[in-house]
């Protein structure tokens, strides 16, 4: 079983940690705490299960199942990135200026907006999608890892190189390192510091947005609700391995899966939502700045 | 000063006004979950009392008066119960239909007992609602205690279990109807697993591997189909093919579109089958010409609103106390067949049989 449920918990922490990643790279960048980020996670997995419903009824799934994910991911993509771009720009830039409170309360609002907007049009009830992949996989020293599950771990993997890539390697991640650093510095250097900002909102979008399709994938189910909980789970991640830090949310992320899959399963899944939040308070106590952030003197 | 004066004369008027339109009409409440993921049986209840409340009204309303219904959402949540009791209160309703889930039942049910407003519960399962000794409070549905034996009895007697596991959702509901499952269960078959899940947590993975772990032959869930959907479809996920037994939270074709093809196999105890009865039938055509496809609880609402109303014309009385001692004492020909109840204020038959999920639709198992 501790196989089993290390696969399990692997899974579900790659979720946590790409939606985590939107979290870290926005407070990074603005230090604020995007609370539409879980909604923007939701819109994801609605257009996952829009797009591969249409593409299910054209034939597309049945002629290439991979196609068919890689289109719905690309779509999901486009889309979450345009809606995390348009956020910023309509929300969070006029009040940029204004009092810390100000943009969270807005992002507030803009959670309250998106997820009343899809319950609207999309219905109150749960949406679903029959499993297009089969349950059993590939047998790992007795546990069984599901294509889906194999799908999430190597497709979040690999994002997260590449994410580390970009912020380290190009032009534009090097922006972003200056931009968190000193905002205003960066801009007087030349830096089009609200590009930057701009890009970070796509990027971290895109990034739920894909967590989204996996979920959908994974779960088979989505309903205008889900993004507040997987929100606030995912911001725990980032907390926990220090906010601002991009290697930190992804610990996170996977820590997090790891404690909830394994309290529940040896201890009991009553308490589920519980050790999360019970590791993130003694990991404060002993590390404030989280497991891998930097201690700051100005940021309270 | 004087535009003050004159504004504050015609609020004064304006509520006047509102309070001697108030006196013409009879509000009936219909509290329920009409937002969040239950809202589909908040929804139906609504629609049911409806359905009752738009009949009377064409016959020229009750007592000369026209009724009124008052929607209430309850969200599934026993805090916001008690405050949409209390606004009925403030209302001035003369009774409710509603709620829906057990814990929000039972929260609300002291306030409605107070300010003696009937209440009759379409689908509040839970013992304890008519045992706090309220002369108001009813319910049209059976108990838990009584669904709990009868699920237990088909698990032992029809599926031959040595090994049973038995998952909850904590809530009053759930965790009631898991436990009287286990009283009834335990001196017969080994209970093996004992857990209770998170509501709203999209993933039961690691507690169905847990409990896939013990080897159960069949397994219980007490709780309502959002997540009764999830864990089956999870179960399958995980390689437990067991079939699972549940409650009539369950009972709802959106539990077979949560779940899919998983769905197939699931024992759900409810009621009997009313489709039999030629009143059902004509309640179903309305229904289905007013609002689309009855839910599983609308026939129930529209039950429970009737007799409301009969009562009410029959003692010629708006006055709570009168009208539960009329209930109470009295057999009503409801479109589900003839209800009438006991001390408590529960029904005096509640006949609970086991349906089966086949091919995506609710089968009564014979």
């Amino acid at each position: 079983m501790f196989v089993q449920q290390l696969v399990n918990g692997l899974a579900l922490g790659a979720v946590y940690a790409l939606i985590a990643l939107g979290y870290t790279m926005v407070y990074g960048i603005l230090q604020l705490i995007n609370f539409a980020h879980g909604e923007v996670y939701m819109l994801g997995a609605y257009l996952g299960i829009i797009c591969l419903g249409v593409l299910t009824s054209v034939g597309m799934t049945a002629y290439s199942l991979p196609l068919a994910l890689l289109i719905t991911l690309v779509v999901s993509m486009a889309f979450c990135a345009a809606y995390g771009a348009a956020i910023e720009r309509i929300a969070y830039r006029p009040l940029r200026s204004a009092a810390k409170l100000s943009p969270l309360i807005s992002a507030v609002g803009v959670s309250i907006i998106l997820q009343n907007v899809v319950m609207l049009t999309q219905g109150k009830e749960y949406k679903n999608l029959p499993p297009l992949l089969p349950s059993s996989g590939i047998s790992l020293l007795g546990a069984n890892v599901s294509p889906v599950q194999l799908f999430i771990l190597s497709a979040s993997i690999l994002l997260m190189i590449s994410l580390h890539l970009f912020v380290k390697r190009t032009r534009m991640g090097k922006a972003m390192r200056a931009t968190s650093q000193d905002r205003v510095m960066a801009g007087l250097v030349g830096i089009d510091v609200n590009r930057v900002i701009s890009t970070t909102f796509m990027i971290g979008s895109a990034l739920a947005a894909v967590a989204g399709v996996m979920v959908t994938l994974y779960y088979g189910v989505v309903h205008f609700f889900m993004g507040y909980l997987a929100g606030i789970k995912a911001f725990t991640a980032a907390v926990l391995g220090g906010i601002g830090s991009i290697p930190g949310a992804m610990l996170g992320g996977f820590m997090l899966g790891l404690i909830e899959n394994f309290g529940a399963s040896y201890i009991s899944s009553v308490y589920k939502d519980a050790f999360a939040f019970i590791v993130l308070i003694i990991t404060l106590i002993i590390r404030p700045a989280g497991l891998l952030g930097q201690k700051s003197m100005d940021k309270v | 000063m004087n535009i003050k004066k004159l504004l504050s004369i015609l609020v004064l008027a304006a509520v006047a006004g509102c309070t001697q339109q108030d006196q013409n009409v009879i509000r009936i409440g219909a509290a329920g979950p009409m937002t969040g993921d239950q809202s589909k049986m908040g929804i139906d209840l609504r629609n049911g009392v409806d359905l009752a409340v738009a009949e009377w009204n064409e016959k020229g309303g009750v007592l000369g008066r026209k009724i009124q219904l008052v929607p209430g959402d309850d969200q599934a949540d026993p805090k916001q119960a008690v405050s949409i009791a209390n606004k009925f209160v403030n209302q001035k309703v003369v009774a409710v239909v509603g709620h829906w889930n057990s814990n929000c039942s039972i929260n609300a049910s002291s306030y409605y007992d107070a300010a003696k407003i009937v209440a009759i519960s379409p689908a509040s399962t839970n013992p304890r609602l008519t045992r706090q000794g309220f002369k108001t409070v009813f319910r049209v549905c059976g108990t838990d205690d009584q669904q709990g034996g009868v699920a237990a009895e088909f698990a032992v007697t029809r599926l031959n279990p040595k090994r049973v596991a038995i998952l909850h959702d904590k809530t009053t509901y759930g965790q009631g109807l898991a436990d009287f499952f286990k009283k009834a269960v335990e001196t017969k078959v080994n209970v093996v697993f004992y857990d209770g899940i998170q509501t709203k947590d999209p993933d039961y993975k690691a507690v169905l591997t847990a409990m896939k772990e013990k080897k159960p032959d069949v397994y219980f869930f007490g709780g309502v189909y959002p997540e009764a959907g999830r864990l089956v479809r999870q179960a399958k996920e995980v390689g437990l093919t067991v079939p699972m037994i549940t409650g009539d939270g369950v009972y709802d074709p959106t539990f077979v579109d949560i779940a899919g093809k998983a769905a197939d196999g699931t024992y759900v105890t409810f009621g009997k089958d009313p489709s039999g009865l030629a009143t059902s039938k004509t309640f179903n055509e309305k229904y289905a010409a007013k609002f689309g496809p009855p839910g599983p609880y609308s026939i129930y609402a529209y039950d429970a609103a009737n007799i409301i109303l009969t009562a009410i014309e029959r003692t010629k009385s708006t006055d709570g106390s009168v009208v539960a001692d009329y209930i109470s004492k009295n057999t009503f020909h409801g479109a589900f067949g003839d209800i009438s109840f006991d001390a408590n204020g529960d029904v005096t038959k509640a006949p609970y049989v086991v349906w089966k999920v086949v091919n995506g639709k609710f089968v009564e198992e014979k």
